[in-house]
């Protein structure tokens, strides 16, 4: 569903001149796999996420959204998939319906089946009984289930999910975890990046790690694992940086 | 165009910016608290005027050993007189509006008045008295020729009277136009402002905007949303003006001053609608550019800096057409603003021009698509959304 081949992306950046963001990734997930990209900060996961999502135009590469180009096609790539991220804002003037109606409406939703699915993902996250309070109004919980419905209020077949459960308590966490896991059951594909490894573990697949805007390794855990000879966590993830674990750069 | 798409938008940034109290308090209260109390400060001013002229102006301080047939004349007039004996002092502090200075010269009196001209009572003061004394000397002169057989009518040999032809309405319609038209430009502009920056810095800062530009909405179609909430605004803060300001006109202080056969009837309906069709484009172009400009902004505070100098040169090409004696020729009518600041003045005056009308119309038109496209093109530009 997801298909990356050799993207590049580098920014114009007035102080520190060319930023290379991302390096050349190249990756595939599918549709029922949770595809999870791992990496520290300034790696490159949101600039990669942004790309598939057609809001970056990439330097370099190609890349497809079931089976359309995210740079010639980017308007059929935009009804495809549900983006969010956790630093994402909302309409805090609206109304989770309001604001639900809306992008209902921008996904060519009209009448009365707009009405159902709305009353549906309110349903389905909860959000029935404060439908008419001001967004601005709620709590953080509630909001990031409204973002979530948001996302998906067009039942589109590809999510991706920047850093989706950061900032969060554990209670609104599991929340998205359980979102997360059943849109996988539902044969959707989702891409997700975040850089908490027990979050990659649990939920994802298959794991790419990225550093530098590129893309170090790909595979389940498992692969990870053996292919790195470590069982800690951390450790796995430390030797796939090329890093040593007091946070040196190996020598290769 | 998906208009689908488009009127969506529309309504969300409308929603959106009737729930902004800074959008509302620049779109209604101003308008419709600005006008009354413009007018009624200059009604006020003009009453005071004449009040003080009534009162204050009318105690003179004279020499009264030497003033003689002068202070009769005055008192004649109507002039309250105090004999002071620090003529110049009295005027200074205020003790009197003015004083007359008497002195027997060679060739006969010799008056001074003394006025203060910083002084509104005084000057008003200055001038009654001067006129009194000229009648006082044109009577002398009058019982002088008394019987010497020359005819009175040498003092006189002509008048000179000036006649002003201009009709009520005229009057009226100069004293708006000139002036109050070009307000509601300046507050279709002042209107636009908080909409547009928050509608474009705004999103950026409350990070709403990925969300937008990750669905299938066309470019355009966001951008035309956005502007034409935008011209809304501004359109509602010129009508909200222009109905506050018919209002003020007739029933505050002001109106009182002018007396009832002044008070025209600005709510003819095709004067109001010549007027609202000229001011369309202005909202569009408010809208267009304020949008383009505040979509370089990262936050809402940067965007009202941005915007705050463009608020500035509007100013300019408006302060010219209330210079008296400017005229709108077809080819000033290319001047944006301007030419809407004289078509407003023109329509009020009764009098304007089809052809200036009709390019003005135009070029405000081109002006607010060039912006428009403008703003769209800055719309598709990474660098500038992702600013960092
Ligand atoms: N608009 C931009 N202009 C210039 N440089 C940028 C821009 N966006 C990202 N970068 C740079 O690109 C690199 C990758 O950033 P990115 O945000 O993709 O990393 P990330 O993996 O998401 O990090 P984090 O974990 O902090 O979210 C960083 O060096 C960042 O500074
Ligand atoms: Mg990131």
């Amino acid at each position: 569903m997801i298909q990356a081949t050799g993207l590049v992306k580098r920014f114009a950046d007035r102080k520190r001149g060319a930023v290379v963001a991302l390096d050349g990734v190249s990756f595939e997930a599918r549709g029922g796999e949770i595809f999870g990209l791992l990496g520290p900060n300034g790696a490159g996961k949101t600039t990669m996420l942004r790309v598939l999502a057609t809001i970056l135009r990439p330097t370099g590469g190609t890349a497809t959204i079931g089976g359309a180009d995210v740079v010639r096609e980017p308007e059929r790539v935009r009804g495809l998939i549900g983006f969010t991220s956790g630093d994402m804002g909302q309409y805090g003037r609206l109304t989770p319906r309001e604001s639900l109606e809306f992008f209902a409406r921008l996904n060519g939703l009209e009448g009365a089946r707009l009405k159902s699915r709305v009353g549906e993902v309110m349903d389905r996250f909860g959000i029935s009984e404060y439908a008419a309070a001001k967004i601005d109004k709620l709590s953080t919980g509630m909001k990031q289930k409204v973002a979530i419905a948001r996302t998906v209020v067009h039942d589109p077949p590809v999510l991706i999910l920047d850093e989706p459960s950061s900032g969060l308590d554990v209670p609104s966490a599991r929340m998205i975890e359980e979102f997360i896991v059943s849109a996988k059951k539902s044969g959707k594909c989702v891409l997700l990046s975040t850089h908490i490894m027990e979050e990659a573990e649990y939920l994802c697949d298959r794991i790419g790690v990225v550093n530098h805007g590129k893309l170090m390794a790909v595979g389940t855990m498992e692969e990870l694992r053996q292919s790195t000879g470590k069982q800690r966590l951390r450790e796995v993830f430390l030797a796939l940086l090329g890093l040593s674990p007091n946070g040196q750069e190996a020598t290769a | 165009m998906n208009w689908k798409v488009m009127m969506a938008i529309f309504q969300k940034e409308m929603l959106e910016l009737l729930r902004d109290r800074r959008t509302m308090i620049s779109m209604v209260v101003v308008p419709l608290f600005a006008m009354p109390a413009i007018f009624g400060v200059m009604g006020k001013f003009i009453q005071s005027r004449e009040k003080e002229a009534s009162g204050e102006a009318m105690i003179v301080g004279v020499d009264a050993s030497r003033a003689g047939a002068a202070a009769a004349a005055l008192r004649a007039a109507g002039f309250e007189l105090r004999s002071e004996s620090g003529l110049r002092a009295a005027v200074e502090n205020k003790a009197v509006a003015a004083g007359v200075e008497a002195d027997a010269a060679a060739g006969g009196m010799r008056y001074r008045i003394l006025v203060d001209r910083t002084r509104q009572a005084s000057a008003i003061a200055g001038e009654k008295i001067r006129a009194v004394l000229e009648k006082l000397k044109d009577d002398t002169v009058r019982s002088s020729l008394h019987g010497s057989g020359v005819p009175e009518s040498v003092l006189t040999p002509f008048s000179v009277d000036t006649v002003n032809v201009a009709s009520q309405k005229k009057m009226g319609g100069f004293l708006l136009g000139s002036s109050l038209g070009y307000l509601v430009i300046l507050l279709m502009f002042t209107g636009a402002m908080y909409p547009a920056v928050d509608t474009a810095a705004g999103e950026k800062e409350r990070r709403t905007l990925e969300a937008l530009l990750c669905s299938p909405a066309p470019r355009n179609a966001i951008v035309l949303g956005k502007v034409l909430a935008c011209a809304t605004a501004s359109f509602l803060t010129a009508l909200l003006a222009m109905a506050s300001m018919v209002y003020s006109y007739r029933h505050t202080p002001f109106a009182a001053v002018l007396g009832a056969d002044m008070r025209l009837d600005l709510l003819d309906p095709s004067t109001f609608g010549l007027v609202v069709l000229s001011v369309l484009p202005i909202a569009m172009l408010a809208a267009s550019l304020m949008v383009a400009v505040s979509l370089f902004a990262k936050s809402y505070k940067e965007g009202q800096s941005y915007l705050t100098p463009l608020l500035m040169v509007v100013v300019f090409p408006a302060v010219l057409g209330m210079l008296p004696g400017t005229e709108l020729t077809p080819a000033l009518a290319l001047i944006p603003i301007f030419n809407v600041c004289q078509i407003v003045k023109e329509i009020f005056l009764g009098s304007f021009s089809t052809a200036a009308f009709a390019v003005a119309f135009a070029a405000n038109l081109t002006y607010a698509s060039v912006a428009f496209f403008a703003a769209t093109r800055i719309f598709r530009t990474e660098s500038v959304l992702f600013r960092v």
